[in-house]
């Protein structure tokens, strides 16, 4: 009788202290979560709004999920070259990689602006026509009329004008670098390359300022 | 002797002149068309559209699912450019890719669309294909749609301007056959019109998911 008092208290013991170190794991997940995404926002702005640093650090806030996973497993992967990025990316959890994408999806800060105005009705029409004569695609075909993305196509909408003209203008050097792991950025690859300095700037300029 | 020979000589060029300024330069109108612009430029534009139409145009979920075009009709295909510069189809993008084009591109264009052969993307409910199936070979009599396939043919290949269904995607079937009647207007597509309301949204979805599979 006694015995199997005892034996009773201690397996009841055990279960309650089963569960303790489960929620305690989990709290400590979610810190991790906080403290890295604090962390991202060092960099990439206090709402992840975007952050003009020595380089244009763009914005991840309402960005799309799978394009978020996209790019860091491409960094790691050395699809994409950024020697900071590698860096980040290639202690991250696959958890945590999904963690840190739905949270920056689920952020709406403003826009934090600065492109020159006036570029911004030249942008509109080639964001929503393309330039049909030189073979430029309508940007809204895959990016969507609001520039908002969809799946691994990012969202452009209040994206940082200087990190737009970098990434237009940088394409092939940057993305799609690992010849046995082709991906998706082949598909902007022509788009980039057709676009005169001045249409990069007049489409980066529109997107820049969408909510 | 010497002046018959130099007389017939003449004749034989003046002929031969006039035969070659009246004889067509190719085998079909279609092919004298294609033949006026540079293949450099068709491939330009080949690529132009392959961005928005996946690689070897075998379709593309974007924001929206952008058709595949390989395999297509080419008389479709050129039906349909002429529709979207002519507002019979509304869509403000292929309004704008569409109406800088030549007919002589055009048809280029739809050549070589046609000779593609990509496997399909391959994305939908499989769950689906057996109903889809069903629809497609037999119809739903008591809703008066009539099978598929007495136009699209068994293997969904099409003919002329009855467009190829094989391995296009099932979103964008779908969206097509939901949304028929405010996109497409009049001409060839008015047959499609009481189809595509005839069918139930899970009817749409099964027949979509079939043709989707299709090779």
């Amino acid at each position: 009788m006694r015995l199997r008092l005892a034996l009773q208290t201690a397996l009841l013991a055990l279960a309650l202290s089963g569960a303790a170190h489960a929620e305690s794991e989990h709290a400590a997940a979610r810190g991790g979560v906080q403290a890295k995404l604090s962390y991202c926002k060092d960099c990439h702005g206090v709402s992840a709004q975007g952050f003009r640093g020595y380089f244009p650090i763009p914005r991840l806030a309402g960005q799309q999920t799978e394009y978020i996973e996209n790019q860091l497993r491409a960094f790691i992967e050395h699809r994409r070259t950024n020697n900071i990025m590698f860096n980040v990316a290639h202690v991250l959890s696959p958890a945590m990689v999904s963690a840190l994408a739905a949270n920056f999806h689920d952020l709406n800060p403003a826009p934090i602006g600065g492109a020159p105005r006036q570029l911004a009705g030249e942008g509109k029409k080639i964001f929503e026509d393309g330039v049909p004569d030189a073979n430029i695609a309508a940007c809204a075909a895959c990016h969507g009329p609001d520039a908002t993305g969809s799946g691994e196509i990012p969202r452009l909408a209040g994206q940082l004008y200087p990190y737009l003209i970098k990434e237009l203008t940088n394409w092939g050097k940057e993305r799609g670098q690992n010849t046995a792991k082709p991906d998706t950025s082949g598909i902007m690859s022509p788009v980039a390359h057709s676009l005169s300095r001045s249409q990069i700037e007049a489409v980066s300029a529109y997107v820049s300022d969408l909510r | 002797m010497k002046g018959i020979s130099l007389r017939s000589a003449v004749r034989c060029a003046v002929a031969l002149t006039t035969l070659l300024a009246v004889m067509p330069a190719g085998p079909t109108r279609a092919a004298n068309d294609a033949a006026s612009v540079s293949s450099q430029d068709v491939r330009a534009k080949l690529q132009y559209c392959e961005v928005c139409h996946g690689v070897s145009a075998q379709g593309f979920l974007g924001y929206y699912p952008i058709p595949r075009l390989a395999g297509q009709q080419v008389d479709y295909i050129q039906n349909q450019l002429q529709g979207f510069s002519e507002h019979k189809r509304t869509n403000n993008i292929m309004f704008n890719v569409g109406h800088v084009l030549s007919p002589a591109m055009i048809t280029a264009l739809a050549m070589s669309f046609h000779d593609l052969d990509p496997k399909p993307l391959a994305n939908a409910p499989k769950e689906l294909v057996a109903a889809g199936k069903q629809i497609y070979e037999e119809g739903v009599a008591g809703a008066n749609v009539p099978a598929c396939a007495s136009c699209h043919g068994k293997d969904a290949k099409g003919t002329g301007q009855f467009p190829r269904l094989a391995g296009q995607l099932y979103a964008y079937v779908s969206l097509q056959l939901t949304n028929w009647s405010k996109e497409r207007g009049e001409g060839t597509s008015d047959i499609m019109a009481p189809i595509a309301r005839g069918l139930t949204e899970p009817q749409i979805k099964a027949v979509a998911a079939y043709v989707s599979y299709l090779e």
